[in-house]
């Protein structure tokens, strides 16, 4: 490529491939692969990844590769540090850079669907309903028909901000600023809304400033340039808040893009990018730090619930386990059952396009079954997409575990 | 409550973690990625080769330690060896682990070898190989990590350890195992086995090559979650079956670890996978925190006790520079590293000293100089990091793994106790 931009000559010539001469072929990441497990299409991460790297030379050998749904479970479980998919993640944007299709470009354009839904959210709803309407859309962009859509909301988060009474706890434990990314913002209010009301309950003042989206779905379909302009963006946004003050999210996804993919795959090397992402805590991986420093109350009431709680692709790639768990444990009368999937099947915007439909449903299928299950009525999950796909594949309502803890501190 | 980091998910960090959080602890796991157990062939090996074959593994224990005595065996009695690989047994269940840890089993193996081995996959047992057996050994054309021929030849050629022969046959039959693959791993075969379905399909296939009085040797992807697929299996086909291992991905292994990884989270155990210890605190002796590299930077886990469980070179446990200076990567204890040079050019002949290199422990499996002082109050080590073991030529691993672990497990539980006793902590 004569033109490489910055983001794609980094994935054509550093860091992660430098981890494939740790390879050992000991075939764990393999095991793991939520996609090759259901499809021949996929050969799996250590075919595409590690061995195939080593034939790459600007072109890709391997075309399945763009099957990989990049959830990451294969660089979570390899034993020697290998970054499978980081790897296979540059390679995709490599090999996809000279004819990126149009379809990648718009699913991946998060804030502009939540800015031109919301305020005609009912029609924006009814629309996406509309099953001839999707069908065009499938034909013509290359988004199945079935795929899950968020729904939107007649109320943003800001809006729900300008308009509410102020907190009824004083805010003694110092402030915190808060990530609510796109979907927090305009489809999950209602996540982010909670998440304020039990930051502000535990003593903290909550400063949400003005955001914008953290360029995750445009990276995962490669589009690094523009993923790395709107990545630094919402940085100079977050850190406009203050300095030093520890950054709390609600967006799984979000904050791995912040802690660790942005710098990984896109190669993105700024101190802006630093400081945020090492300032920035997952909502329950939060309420887990003050729990083991002693300083999270745990006057929970009961609440009767047996749910599946599925911990995302994404934000175990993060490499800290499930706090979420943790802390469900806390309260009494939940059961919250590890859902035991790797992925949901969604991964972003992967399971949206209609060449990958089946094998997102086919990956989902074991999650689902879960859900009947144990709960069909009700199920947990930390992330956004996830949720929809869930909701989706089960009619179950799917809520972040910070909804049971809101109740639990008698909130809702 | 007391607080325990283990550091490794092999079978070492796995079992004593779940002993530990059955004993009361609060148990975070941190592991970089799954452990070895998975690529194991869902065996336990206390000791198969002293250096001839061994028949009685706990037997062999106390003459094996007199004639190597910075081994870990030096450390660990037979009485110990035995009950740990029961408990393991007991476990999981005779669903995924049989035998006599006093009796060795003598297996075949995927290149058609006698391997000895203490306990098995009950799928496995069917292939001891004795004087008389009658083997048709069946493989899939599809799977190319299995070679019939190859193993029945090595076998027919083969004085058996207890004495005698035995007959074997191979034969390949072509069963699809996914449409639209004609090179699928054992995995895609064992999950394929899980669906009722296709096991009829697949018993067929196999019953029509099988001549009266002969038992099945198949490779080990008889079903992967479903542990009772190869019973129902042997059923349909109408003879005996038994399970060869092969190379990763090994699903007896993968069997073992998923089943003792539920476990440690149904005790209560805090899994957490994807991350490298990059560095520990300490203070009076003892160590206070390691900090784990997650995304985003450096969290401190800070615990009563810590339980190195990193397993051996191969694992990356250990670091060699290029002046062969091997450094331990978590603590930096002190190694005990043989003389001379730690790597010799002879590929196929003595074990390289490189390998036996690890960490010394006192009685309680706290980690010591090789002068014999306790580095640090509360840093315990099980498994492949101890020194002077080259388990994969004698076939120890797992006898050494179960007991060290235990050993270090109870010991930890014990300090628990006596310091609530003496009334200094809670």
């Amino acid at each position: 490529m004569n033109d490489a931009s910055h983001g794609l000559e980094f994935a054509q010539t550093q860091v992660a491939r430098a981890s494939l001469d740790h390879c050992v072929k000991c075939t764990i990441c393999e095991t793991h692969c939520p996609v090759s497990a259901v499809t021949p299409k996929f050969t799996g991460p250590k075919f595409v990844g590690p061995q195939a790297e080593r034939f790459r030379h600007g072109e890709s050998v391997d075309h399945s590769l763009d099957y990989c749904s990049s959830c990451g479970a294969c660089t979570l479980n390899c034993p020697q540090g290998v970054q499978i998919a980081e790897l296979n993640s540059q390679a995709r944007a490599v090999m996809k850079a000279d004819h990126m299709p149009l379809r990648d470009r718009l699913v991946s354009s998060t804030t502009l669907m939540g800015t031109l839904m919301t305020p005609v959210a009912p029609l924006a709803n009814a629309a996406l309903s509309i099953k001839p309407l999707r069908t065009v859309v499938e034909k013509v962009i290359g988004i199945h028909r079935d795929a899950p859509m968020p729904k939107a909301n007649t109320q943003t988060i800001t809006g729900w901000l300008k308009k509410r009474k102020k907190p009824a706890t004083p805010a003694s434990r110092g402030t915190v600023v808060f990530f609510h990314g796109c979907a927090g913002g305009y489809f999950e209010v209602e996540t982010s809304k909670k998440s304020i009301e039990v930051l502000e309950h535990l003593g903290y003042e909550v400063l949400v400033p003005r955001q914008g989206c953290c360029g995750l779905a445009q990276q995962s379909n490669g589009l690094f340039d523009q993923a790395s302009d709107k990545v630094l963006k919402l940085c100079d946004e977050l850190r406009a808040a203050g300095k030093d003050l520890t950054i709390v999210s609600a967006s799984g996804s979000c904050t791995g893009m912040l802690k660790h993919e942005a710098h990984e795959i896109m190669g993105v090397d700024d101190d802006r990018l630093k400081d945020v992402g090492t300032r920035i805590r997952d909502i329950m991986e939060f309420l887990l730090e003050l729990y083991e420093e002693g300083d999270l109350p745990t006057d929970f009431a009961e609440v009767p619930l047996t749910t599946v709680y599925h911990a995302p692709c994404q934000l175990k790639s993060q490499g800290m386990g499930q706090p979420a768990l943790e802390i469900l444990k806390l309260i009494p009368g939940v059961e919250a059952v590890e859902s035991g999937a790797t992925c949901c099947g969604i991964a972003g915007t992967y399971g949206l396009k209609a060449e990958k439909y089946d094998v997102a449903q086919a990956v989902g299928k074991p999650l689902f079954d879960k859900v009947r299950d144990v709960n069909p009525e009700f199920a947990l999950c930390d992330t956004e997409t996830c949720r929809w796909q869930m909701r989706k594949g089960t009619g179950a309502t799917v809520e972040h575990p910070i909804f049971v803890v809101h109740q639990a501190y008698g909130l809702s | 409550m007391q607080r325990v980091v283990v550091i490794g998910a092999g079978v070492a960090g796995l079992v004593a973690a779940i002993r530990l959080a059955r004993g009361g602890a609060r148990v975070a796991l941190l592991t970089k990625g799954t452990g070895g157990l998975q690529l194991s062939q869902g065996t336990v090996d206390i000791l198969g080769y002293s250096p001839d074959r061994v028949e009685r593994p706990l037997d062999a224990l106390a003459g094996f330690a007199g004639s190597h005595p910075g081994h870990p065996y030096a450390q660990l009695d037979a009485a110990e060896v035995g009950a740990a690989a029961d408990y393991l047994k007991e476990l999981v269940g005779p669903g995924l682990l049989v035998g006599d840890p006093a009796v060795n089993l003598q297996l075949p193996t995927a290149v058609g070898a006698v391997r000895p081995t203490a306990l098995a996959s009950p799928s496995m047992t069917a292939g001891a190989c004795v004087d008389g057996a009658k083997f048709v050994i069946v493989g899939l054309s599809r799977l190319k990590d299995f070679y019939p021929e190859l193993v029945a030849q090595n076998l027919n050629r083969t004085e058996l350890p207890g004495g005698g022969r035995l007959s074997a046959r191979g034969v390949t039959i072509d069963v699809v195992a996914r449409e639209g693959e004609v090179d699928s791993s054992g995995l895609t075969f064992a999950r394929a086995l899980d669906d009722s379905g296709y096991r009829r399909r697949f018993a067929q296939a196999v019953k029509a090559v099988v001549e009266p009085g002969e038992t099945v040797g198949l490779p080990a992807v008889l079903g992967l979650d479903d542990h009772g697929a190869w019973a129902e299996l042997a059923e349909l086909i109408g003879a005996e079956v038994f399970e060869i291992p092969l190379p990763p991905p090994s699903v007896p292994g993968m069997r073992l670890n998923r089943t003792l990884t539920q476990l440690a989270k149904d005790a209560g155990v805090r899994y957490v996978p994807g991350s490298r210890v990059g560095g520990f605190s300490a203070s009076g002796g003892r160590v206070d925190s390691v900090q784990l590299g997650v995304a985003g930077g450096p969290r401190d886990f800070r615990a009563d006790a810590f339980l190195l469980a990193t397993g051996g070179f191969e694992s990356g446990s250990l670091h060699a520079d290029s002046y062969h200076q091997v450094h331990e990567i978590v603590f930096d204890l002190p190694l005990r590293v043989p003389e001379g040079a730690l790597v010799h050019g002879d590929y196929w002949g003595e074990a390289q000293p490189l390998f036996t290199v690890g960490v010394e422990t006192d009685e309680r499996m706290r980690v010591r100089t090789p002068r014999g002082d306790v580095v640090y109050d509360n840093v315990y080590a099980a498994g492949g990091i101890l020194a002077g073991a080259t388990r994969w030529q004698e076939k120890s691993g797992e006898g050494i793994a179960l007991a060290s672990a235990v050993k270090a497990a109870d010991a930890i539980l014990a300090a628990a106790e006596s310091t609530t006793s003496q009334g200094v902590a809670s």
